[in-house]
Order: structure tokens, then sequence, then C-alpha cells
């Protein structure tokens, strides 16, 4: 059948942590889209998936019924605190996000403009000469850290390395780990917070958190100000680093597309966004039906748990003209990898500044690269997905060794 | 040909006055400027109008002759 060829049947035994998924990412997602609007899986206390545009589409806007409120991970690990706004509803989410939002505006990003450009050159300063370099490690898994912690919160740069690790092992590590793991990350932020509210106000956004919103005129825990700060520090560090990652892999293989953005830099934005799309950092996220609906010809019951495949959505052949192309110069990219209704990724403007700034710049200092010789980049996937490594060669200090 | 931007729908995406920014417009937060609102599109601009409703996430801009 066509939907166990990986291994095990897709369409009723799906299994997201599975090391087949992650190596076989776009044919099991385009086999989804294409034979199962509904695929269900039997892990833990079991879940499903909605797969195509229009079905996933309707479950995230319809909050009511598709509750974000129990958690995004399915078979959420215990004694896991929620992460707010992400885990909840309105109006305890909308309450929060109208408070945020003005923080994470267009305009509002683009003052960030010229600090990530300073960023990205100082990062490439430091492998420019050497002709090669492992991109993750040397510049996509440390830019978005800093530009969330030097322009959104301020917290010391150097304390990035630790709070990637942690939140890295509370996403893909041992089930068993991942609390602990996040709760690392947890700790030092609601440290960093604490000691923020006991000095004074400076009119920030980490002021805004301190301070909290109300929720009908009671004021907010202390923790659900930890979380807040914890949650965007999430989406902050844990997703831009794949789309950077991919795009780099993308144009390290496709040098006609790699010549087109050098030569025309006004077309990056169009290719950050066809980028987004086809390296969803997001992969699927959950929701819990509050009552009996029935959806992609399903019948879901109350406290069914469902994920949300953005991945999946974003390659629905009914959304989009040949959705498994990546094709930088795609007149009308509709996706739906920042996710859709009311819990639309918030950190969006400043993400897409981040890959359109980086591009720019790294193809201004090095417009001629390759994917190093007898090495694959590595990849691993849950409800995020990432790439671990991804070795890079151009002209400038090229050794012998290094010929492409 | 006129625009309305669903109100309920628009959650701030960017896209569609990102594609085509001779007919949509943000506010200050990044929402379509013209939640709620039956918006004239200008003459010529009817393509546009079309390629900015087709790339909205939240299918929130309905169009109409
Ligand atoms: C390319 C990069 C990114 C992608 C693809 C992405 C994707 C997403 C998606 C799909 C959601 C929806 C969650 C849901 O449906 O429950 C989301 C929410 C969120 N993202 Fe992002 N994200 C990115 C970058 C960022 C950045 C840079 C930040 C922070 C500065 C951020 C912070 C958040 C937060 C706080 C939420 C929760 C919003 C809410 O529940 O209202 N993200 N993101
Ligand atoms: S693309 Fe859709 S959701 Fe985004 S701003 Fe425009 S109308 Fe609103």
């Amino acid at each position: 059948m066509e939907t166990d060829r990986f291994g095990r049947d897709i369409e009723t035994d799906f299994d997201i942590d599975d090391p087949a998924f992650n190596e076989h990412f776009y044919d099991v997602l385009d086999t989804m889209v294409a034979r199962c609007p509904v695929a269900h899986s039997k892990v833990g206390k079991g879940y499903s998936l909605l797969n195509r545009y229009e079905d996933v589409r309707r479950a995230g806007q319809d909050w009511r019924t598709f509750s974000s409120a129990k958690g995004f991970q399915p078979n959420r690990p215990e004694g896991m605190p929620y992460l707010y706004p992400e885990e909840s509803d309105p109006p305890r989410h909308t309450d929060w996000r109208r408070a945020l939002n003005p923080f994470f505006a267009p305009n509002a990003v683009k003052e960030f403009e010229g600090q990530i450009r300073a960023d990205a050159n100082d990062l490439i300063d430091a492998f420019a000469d050497r002709g090669t370099c492992e991109f993750i490690h040397d510049f996509a898994a440390q830019l978005p850290g800093r530009a969330f912690f030097k322009n959104l919160i301020g917290v010391p740069v150097d304390d990035l390395a630790m709070l990637v690790e942690a939140m890295d092992a509370g996403t893909y590590g041992p089930v068993e780990e991942r609390a602990a793991s996040f709760g690392r990350a947890i700790d030092y932020l609601g440290d960093f917070l604490a000691r923020r509210r006991d000095e004074p106000p400076r009119g920030d956004l980490v002021d805004l958190i301190a301070g909290g919103v109300e929720h009908d005129g009671e004021p907010c825990s202390w923790e659900e100000r930890v979380s807040v700060i914890t949650d965007l520090t999430f989406g902050g560090i844990a997703t831009t680093t794949f789309v950077m990652a991919g795009a780099l892999l993308h144009l390290a293989t496709h040098p006609k597309d790699r010549e087109t953005l050098v030569r025309e830099p006004s077309r990056i934005p169009n290719a950050v966004e066809e980028f987004v799309r086809y390296y969803p950092p997001v992969v699927a996220l959950g929701r819990t039906v509050t009552k009996d609906v029935e959806i992609a010809g399903h019948r879901f019951e109350e406290g069914d748990f469902v994920l949300l495949n953005y991945a999946a959505a974003s390659r629905d052949p009914d959304a989009l003209d040949r959705p498994a192309e990546l094709d930088i110069n795609r007149e009308s990219i509709l996706h739906t990898a920042f996710g859709v209704g009311p819990h639309r990724c918030i950190g969006s403007n400043l993400a897409r500044l981040e890959l359109r700034v980086v591009l720019e710049e790294f193809l201004r200092r090095i417009p001629d690269f390759a994917l190093k010789e007898d090495t694959t980049p590595e990849y691993e996937t849950g409800v995020l997905r990432t790439m671990t490594s991804l070795h890079l060669v151009f002209p400038g200090g090229r050794t012998e060794g290094d010929a492409r | 040909m006129k625009y309305t931007v669903d109100g309920s729908l628009c959650t701030g995406h960017g896209r569609c006055y990102t594609v085509a920014p001779t007919v949509y417009a943000p506010d200050d937060e990044g929402y379509n400027l013209r939640r709620g609102d039956s918006v004239e599109v200008s003459p010529g601009q009817d393509g546009d109008a079309r390629r900015g409703a087709r790339v909205c996430p939240e299918r929130a801009i309905e169009l109409a002759e």
C-alpha cells in the first residue's frame, strides 16, 4: 500500500518522532496530502493529523472547537508548564497578544535591521577567509538568538548557547527528559525576568512582560509572565535557524538561483517566503477537540488530540501549483508555515527581516559557495524540524582539501 | 471591483500588502488597514487585488465585481 512503504502505515500508525519521518520528510508529507486528509497515530494516548490546507485553516481558525489550552505537543510530558500565549485560548490569549503585538509589528522590527546586519557580518567575518564553514554552528544557530536577545529582551548573548541547548533537548531529546531540559530554560528566564522587575523600568518588552496583563480585571500570575518570556524565546531561537539553513542549502546546490539573487537582491523577499514554505521549522502543532465535530470526513470526539500539519498544508496542490518544487520566482506563495488563525506566529515579521538581511549579507560577502564534497546535511524532526549540520565551501582561503 | 477584509479572520500575516502594496496597506500592528471595510479597487488594479487576496493564508479577503 502507498501509505506503508515508510516502515509503518502512515495513515493509521504514524509517529512524528519516527526517524523514518525525518529521513523521508517530503515524501511522507506529499503522500499524506495526496492519500490521507486525516492520518492517525497510536503512539501514547494517540493523536490525529489534518493534512490539507482548507482543513488546517478551518481548524486553526475555529479555536472554540480546536483549543490550544491543553498544549501543542502530542502526549505532552508530565510536569511541563504551559507556554503562553501559545498554549492558551481567547480571552487569555487575546489579552497577551494585544499587549505583545506592537513590539513585533512590521514597523517596530524594522528598527532592528542595522543591528541584525552588523551581527550577520560579525559572524561571517569569523569564517570568510577560511573558505569553509559549518553553517549551522557558525551562523544559523547564532543569528536568530542574537537578533532576539539584543533587540528584544536584552539577555546576555553569552548565555545563548545554554538556552539553545536546553530548548533543543526539550524538543527533540528523549521524551522522559524533555520537561527537565525545558525547565532549565524556564528557570534561567524566570531569574532574568525577576531581576528586571526589580530594576527601574525601561519601557521595553521585558517591562511589559514583567508587569503582566490583566484577565477580567485581575492581574495574571507571575508564572504566567515567566511562561510568556519563555515562549517568545523558544519561538525566537528554535525556528528561523532551519529556514536560514534550508535557504543556504538550496542556493549552494542551485547556482542559477544563487546567481539570480546575487544579481537582483530585490528578489530576496519573495525567495524568503518560498524558503519559509519549503523548509518549515514548525511541522505540526496540536489542538484539543472541545466538542464532537466532523472535519475532512472524519468524526472527532471531545478530548481527541489533533495536529495541524502546517508543513503538509503548505504542499497542498489545491492551494498552490507545483507545491513540491522550490521556485524562488513563484508569483502566488500561499503557505501555512507561520500558522493560521489567532496563533499566527507573532515573530513572523522579525523572522522575515532576519532572513532577508542574512541572505543579502551572505550573498554580498560570499556570492559563490557550494556544499562540501562528501558531506550531506543532517536533520532532526518531531513537531519541529531543524538541520544539525551543513558544510559549505567557497573561494577565499580555500585549501586543497576543500576541492568542490 | 470591491474587496472586503473580514475583521474576524485577518490575523496580520501581511501577505496581502507585501504582494500588492498598491491595493492593500498595513495598520500600525501589521493587520490589513481596512479590516471590516468594503473598499473600491482603483481602476487597473484588479489583478493586484486578486493576487493579494490569493496569498492570504486566512482567506480573509473577499472580492466582488
Ligand atoms: C521562520 C521562522 C518561524 C516560523 C516558521 C514560525 C512558525 C510559527 C507557527 C506555525 C506558529 C503557530 C503556532 C500554533 O499554531 O499554535 C508560531 C507561533 C509563535 N511564534 Fe513563531 N515561527 C517563526 C519565528 C518566530 C520568531 C522569530 C519568534 C519570536 C520572536 C516566534 C514566536 C512565536 C510565538 C510566541 C508564537 C505563539 C503565538 C500565539 O500562540 O499567539 N516565532 N510560530
Ligand atoms: S494577508 Fe490576510 S491575514 Fe494577512 S494582513 Fe492581509 S488580510 Fe490580514
